[in-house]
């Protein structure tokens, strides 16, 4: 199993990401932003599948994607 | 004897139950730092406090990111007018303002910013004429209030934004008496509203709004920790956490939600309605009450009726008012510029303030009161 992190500018940026992917029926999750993916203490979305996909509607939506990484668990 | 509280202009009392037990509530529910860390109670507040940026955005017309809370109405006027105007620009006030425009606009002015007065006429195209002499092409912002704190006068905010908006100019609302009463919205033309959240809006002191177009980034009065950008010494430079410095008031912000959410529940024009109501029964009293002034020239009125009882200083008739059960607010309202306006100066007004909360009933042993306090003697 894996999973993507997009991480965005802040928290409002991660709230305002989960609100409108929860509305389009694709789950994802806030979590703290790992120091290796992005400076600063900000925060990401994690999402289980087409990262590609989500970053094209994220950034369409105004939400700068700041770093992305795929984990495999 | 219970007081009947007629103070709502100043901070509105009672509070909704709704409102009482979300403050009750919050620092048990949302007791983590908003968007500071990982953990479970940090990411609960978090998200209840991106619950009420959005609530508050979509009253007014904005987006979440452009929706900044702040402590109160002042705040988010000083961050915006101080953001925008720079030492030599050109700033436009009304002759109605609070204190909450015109001390900054005066220390701007210290700075070396040149800030013009435009009178509130006698009729909208008067203030509105007013205003667009002034407007010039180095006029870099204009402020105006939505509605008077002392009359409650509903000044031509729609009218000026045009004017703003077609020579380029940045332009300020004070939404302080005007929220949660008659509908504003970005959707009007202006660039910033700033209100508080502890009035219409019903939630508790300490609380406050700086709704955004996102046309204008202000510059920082403050700076500071943001959860963002943490690894850089400049300040964050993105909405809203540009503006949000230190640990927001979570309690205050739970409130607030609760406060919009209660205003919702009903429609504005019917909140209107009912404290409009409660004024033109304050009125016909007043008018067959011999020696009283009542301030009210204009077109339109948010629920505030100022006035005094000739012969007698504000303060002392609501001193003696209070006294007698029922909570006014005499003096100056922080609002010198619009008592000199007014002819008002120095003693100010008595003013009445309604809120959803008040009845009929209140009004009309007021209206007895008043006409008692004209025979009293009064030691001021």
């Amino acid at each position: 199993m894996k999973y993507t992190l997009l991480a965005v500018s802040s928290i409002t940026y991660a709230m305002k990401a989960k609100k409108l992917l929860n509305g389009m029926g694709i789950f994802c999750e806030v979590s703290k932003t790992p120091k290796n993916l992005a400076s600063g203490c900000g925060y990401s979305v994690r999402i289980r599948d087409n990262p590609d996909y989500v970053t094209g509607i994220l950034e369409k939506n105004g939400i700068a994607i700041k770093g992305r990484r795929t984990v495999e668990m | 004897m219970k007081t009947v509280y007629f103070d709502n202009a100043a901070t509105t009392y009672p509070k909704p139950p709704s409102v009482v037990k979300a403050t009750a509530e919050a620092p048990v529910k949302y007791g983590g730092n908003p968007g500071r860390s990982g953990h479970a109670y940090s990411y609960n507040a978090a998200a209840m406090v991106y619950d009420a940026r959005c609530a508050a955005a979509e009253m007014f017309g904005s987006s979440p990111e452009n929706t900044v809370f702040t402590s109160n109405c002042t705040h988010s006027l000083n961050l915006a007018i101080k953001g925008i105007v720079k030492p030599h620009d050109r700033l436009v006030i009304s002759s109605m303002e609070h204190n909450s425009v015109a001390r900054p606009a005066y220390a701007l002015s210290r700075a070396g910013a040149l800030v013009d007065v435009a009178t509130v006429g006698k009729t909208d195209e008067e203030t509105v004429s007013n205003f667009r002499k002034l407007i010039t092409p180095g006029t870099r912002c204009v402020v105006c209030t939505a509605a008077s704190n002392v009359t409650g006068r509903v000044m031509p905010v729609q009218e000026i934004a045009e004017i703003c908006r077609s020579t380029g100019v940045c332009f300020i609302v004070d939404g302080a008496q005007a929220c949660g009463i008659i509908p504003l919205s970005l959707d009007d033309g202006m660039n910033f509203i700033c209100t508080a959240g502890h009035k219409g809006l019903y939630g508790v002191t300490g609380t406050g709004l700086l709704i955004s177009d996102g046309e204008y980034v202000p510059r920082t009065i403050i700076e500071g920790g943001t959860g963002a950008t943490s690894a850089e010494l400049e300040q964050t430079g993105f909405m809203p956490e540009r503006l949000e410095s230190g640990t927001l008031n979570t309690v205050g912000i739970a409130s607030l939600k609760a406060g919009i959410d209660y205003v919702n529940s009903y429609s504005m024009e019917d909140i209107f309605d009912h404290e409009q109501s409660l004024c033109e029964i304050f009125l016909d009293g007043l008018m067959n009450t011999g020696n009283v002034t009542v301030y009210r020239n204009g077109d339109h009125f948010v629920p505030i009726v100022s006035f005094n009882i000739e012969g007698i200083p504000s303060s002392a008739v609501s001193g003696a008012l209070s006294e007698r059960g029922f909570a006014l607010r005499g003096g100056l309202h922080c609002a010198p510029l619009a008592h000199k306006t007014l002819g008002t100066l120095p003693e100010g007004t008595v003013r009445f303030s309604p809120s959803v909360f008040n009845s009929e009933s209140d009004v009309k042993r007021l209206i007895g009161e008043v006409k008692k306090s004209q025979k009293m003697d009064f030691d001021y």
